[in-house]
């Protein structure tokens, strides 16, 4: 009776949940152009891999086995459990306005529902693509049951990995609240693990060139076979079929019952974790003694001062800046040409990473949400003396001082580890350069969607940035330091003869940068002083 | 205690607020259609048990041995400074944070029980748990489906409270378009749609206009003399000595008064012709008191 009840409210908070996401979306143009830039751009892949999916399935129609079947299919149920457990921590752990939800309704109700929107979630933004790609396999295979038998495969095995996900997750998320020490050590870990993925992504193919046969050879020893069987069974009434096995019929029996088991213990762990309380405040830092005194030469001008606080806040409150990690995708990359540089290349490289890295941080730590950052205080801030224009550099200085050092420092610490003297000298002049731009560039790009609310972001609550103009700034300053990156170097190294041509090229160039970036900062200036008059 | 509460029922139904009610404008009549919704009440007379609550967090603590026996159908006034621990108080009555050490019984259901509790109180946090994405009426419905209440009868009182707290006219509107005072009601609204027998109230009349606080305030009333028992925190003192039949007060995890206004007043020793205000101002202001003199006012 309990359990029918509590699916009933789990199904009418799921769709509650559900219903809330879609408006969350539909009420906000900007957030809805978000989407639709990304339906676009992720819509334009599909359609080139839907081809793709049909040439593989008429491929596969004269295949006796797929090869390495059995890895990828013992990696579904990993990948679909790493899954939930990430979205767990990172997005379900809690119901919003839980004070009434957990006093009206079982905690078994709640997880219910949490977990029945994320799946529709879920399913409505890849449910989709999915299936689509499915379906052109199918056709390609000349097997249009398959459309129906992966479904009835995949779903004890979804909705196994969502249950125990749930509570996999939420009982590390006990766990972290005990140990802090270890959630602070798991994040590090977590982020040099996915550094650690991204470049050796990068290896990837050359790993399958050179050492293809052991590499079969250890996934083959990875492969379970009962999962795999129990994949299999998806191809059944598909020319690839095979005869259904026990262990295969076992391993759906065990998804099937491991989909109760997982939300029971999930109800256990919920129970736990939203009527406790963290066991203690962390007090030991939360004082500080003296005045605040801004430090030369931050204390010469209001905009220095103003900075000095930002970075006081930032070195408080490091959690804010959560969205800086975004590097890493791009980071990855060069580290793989890194890994494969030696001698002067390494060190020269190293030097234009550093001058790289610094302008991302210039831009990126203050800049890209500057009116969302300053809200709990623009009341306070815009009825001061200070001018809109001293709060905006407040900013931008601020971004110069993190970003700076590292595009200065790093070209000329490479010159110890090789690096011509006239190329890192030349480097860290233009770091300067590039930093400024990308600092006067960010604050306006960041005006253009300020972001007001905090939102989970990799693992901490936190107002951050919008994706969209944070990929926006990626794309604009990592191209535009690439193409200076590139002209400095062809010019140091003689590969660019400096004729008049070149010069009014480059001129024209750092002129139009100049000009954006100006523009940008007066924009961001605008929309403060506009703040004030509203 | 139920004599003083019975002599505080009277000196609500006499009527603090009878000027306001014979006004119909400002008239509010909490329909309290306690057939349906009944819950068999135990033997025992007391709506709030708690037995010597403890809670730390870290080296902090935030309750002290804190022990209360509140019988059914009194507005009960929680008082305290800042940082008393009021608002873990109500977090652990309403079980939704569970002690260190001690028991809480709410009407003679442990506070563990949640099954069992839920349907029996309401609760209105400080911040009013509401789904800016819904509209009013969106989100008392989607509650009342969550109470299980019956669809026409659940769209019956909610059409009636949307009245009373003049909402109806806003009531498609999204909540995240509300002004405090609206969104106070609302949660207000959904904290009594299931007719609970015990209403945990945290600042309810907090950052409210005049109008809207008096729409709460007489709603506590009516609703205590339809026989609830209500919990009220709050730091507006005038709030509690208009309706709050008994008075605590709590500071520094401890209960350090309690009683009718006057026998607090009494016993802070300020005076017959002393506020409550300066009442509370001198059991508070004195960290100093001795234990054993400081509670024996409980």
């Amino acid at each position: 009776m309990s359990l029918r009840r509590d699916l009933r409210h789990g199904r009418r908070i799921a769709r509650a949940e559900f219903r809330r996401s879609i408006r969350r979306y539909a009420q906000n143009t900007r957030r809805l152009v978000g989407v639709g830039f990304a339906i676009l751009v992720f819509g334009g892949y599909l359609l080139f891999a839907l081809p793709s999916a049909y040439a593989t399935g008429l491929t596969a129609r004269s295949l006796d086995a797929i090869p390495l079947f059995g890895p990828v299919a013992t990696a579904i149920p990993v990948f679909l459990l790493g899954l939930a457990v990430l979205r767990t921590m990172e997005r379900i752990s809690r119901i919003d306005a839980a004070p009434l939800v957990l006093l009206t309704v079982h905690p078994r109700a709640v997880v219910f529902g949490l977990v029945g929107s994320e799946l529709a979630r879920l399913a409505a933004w890849f449910g989709v693509p999915v299936l689509a790609v499915v379906a052109a396999f199918a056709l390609g295979l000349g097997a249009p049951a398959l459309l129906v038998s992966a479904p009835l495969v995949a779903l004890p095995l979804v909705c196994a990995a969502a249950a125990c996900g749930y509570a996999l997750g939420l009982g590390l998320l006990s766990a972290f609240r005990r140990l802090p020490n270890v959630r602070r050590l798991a994040k590090a870990v977590g982020v040099l693990a996915m550094l650690a993925v991204i470049v050796g992504s990068q290896f990837a193919g050359q790993f399958l060139v050179e050492y293809g046969s052991s590499l079969s050879t250890l996934a083959s020893r990875l492969t379970v076979a009962p999962v795999a069987d129990y994949v299999a069974l998806a191809f059944f009434p598909t020319p690839l079929g095979r005869p259904p096995t026990a262990s295969a019929l076992a391993v759906g029996i065990a998804c099937l019952a491991l989909t109760p088991l997982g939300l029971a213990a999930a109800t256990w762990q919920a129970s736990h974790l939203w009527f406790t309380d963290a066991p203690g405040r962390d007090t030991t830092h939360a004082s500080s003694s003296g005045w605040f005194a801004a430090p030369r030469p931050f204390a010469w001008r209001p905009a220095g001062r103003i900075a000095w606080g930002h970075l006081v806040r930032a070195a408080r409150q490091p959690q804010e800046f959560a969205h800086l990690v975004m590097i890493l995708f791009f980071l990855g990359p060069v580290g793989t040409t890194l890994a494969q540089s030696s001698g002067d290349a390494l060190a020269s490289l190293v030097a234009a990473t550093g001058v790289g890295l610094g302008t991302y941080l210039a831009g990126a730590t203050f800049g890209l949400n500057p009116l969302g950052d300053d809200r709990p205080t623009l009341p306070l801030l815009l009825l001061t003396e200070r001018s809109p224009q001293t709060l905006v550099r407040g900013r931008v200085v601020a971004g110069l001082a993190v970003g700076l050092p590292v595009a200065m420092g790093v070209p000329l610490a490479s010159i110890p580890s090789g690096a011509a003297p006239r190329s890192a000298v030349a480097l860290a002049a233009l770091g300067i350069g590039t930093c400024f731009a990308a600092a006067l560039f960010a604050v306006g790009l960041g005006s253009v969607y300020p972001i007001y609310d905090a939102r989970k972001f990799w693992g901490t609550e936190t107002v951050v940035p919008s994706t969209l103009v944070l990929i926006t700034y990626l794309l604009v300053v990592g191209v535009g330091s690439l193409v200076c990156l590139a002209a400095t170097w062809f010019a140091l190294t003689g590969s660019l003869v400096l004729t008049p041509v070149a010069f009014s090229v480059a001129g024209g160039y750092a002129l139009f940068t100049a000009l954006v970036s100006l523009g940008s900062y007066r924009y961001a200036v605008r929309r403060y002083r506009q703040y004030t008059m509203a | 205690m139920a004599t003083k509460a019975a002599g505080g029922n009277n000196k609500r139904t006499e009527g603090r607020y009878a000027a306001a009610r014979s006004n119909p404008r400002q008239s509010v009549t909490i329909r309290r259609s306690r057939v349906k919704l009944t819950h068999v009440m135990p033997s025992t007379t007391l709506a709030v048990e708690a037995v010597d609550l403890r809670k730390r967090y870290g080296d902090e603590v935030a309750l002290d041995g804190l022990s209360l026996s509140i019988p059914a159908g009194t507005v009960y006034g929680f008082l305290g400074p800042n940082g008393a621990g009021k608002t873990t108080t109500m977090r652990l009555l309403t079980g939704l944070s569970t002690p260190d050490s001690g028991s809480v019984r709410v009407c003679g259901v442990s506070a563990t029980d949640r099954r069992s509790l839920a349907p029996r109180i309401g609760y209105l946090p400080e911040t009013p748990p509401l789904y800016d994405e819904f509209s009013a009426r969106e989100q008392l419905d989607y509650v009342a489906d969550l109470r299980d209440i019956p669809t026409d009868d659940a769209r019956d009182r909610i059409e009636t409270y949307l009245d009373e707290f003049d909402l109806a006219a806003d009531a498609d509107r999204r909540l995240g378009t509300y002004s405090k005072g609206m969104r106070q009601k609302t949660a207000f609204i959904q904290s009594v749609l299931h007719d609970p027998d015990v209403l945990f109230l945290d600042e309810p009349t907090s950052g409210l206009d005049p109008r809207a606080a008096r729409r709460i305030r007489e709603s506590v009333v009516d609703f205590a003399d339809a026989g609830a028992t209500v919990f009220l925190s709050t730091h507006i003192l005038s709030v509690v000595e208009a309706v709050a039949d008994e008075v605590a007060v709590l500071f520094d995890g401890r209960l350090v008064a309690e009683g009718t206004a006057d026998e607090v007043r009494a016993r802070a020793e300020t005076g017959a012709s002393a506020s409550l205000e300066d009442a509370f101002l001198a059991v508070t202001g004195d960290a100093e008191r001795p234990e054993s003199d400081a509670t024996q006012g409980a």
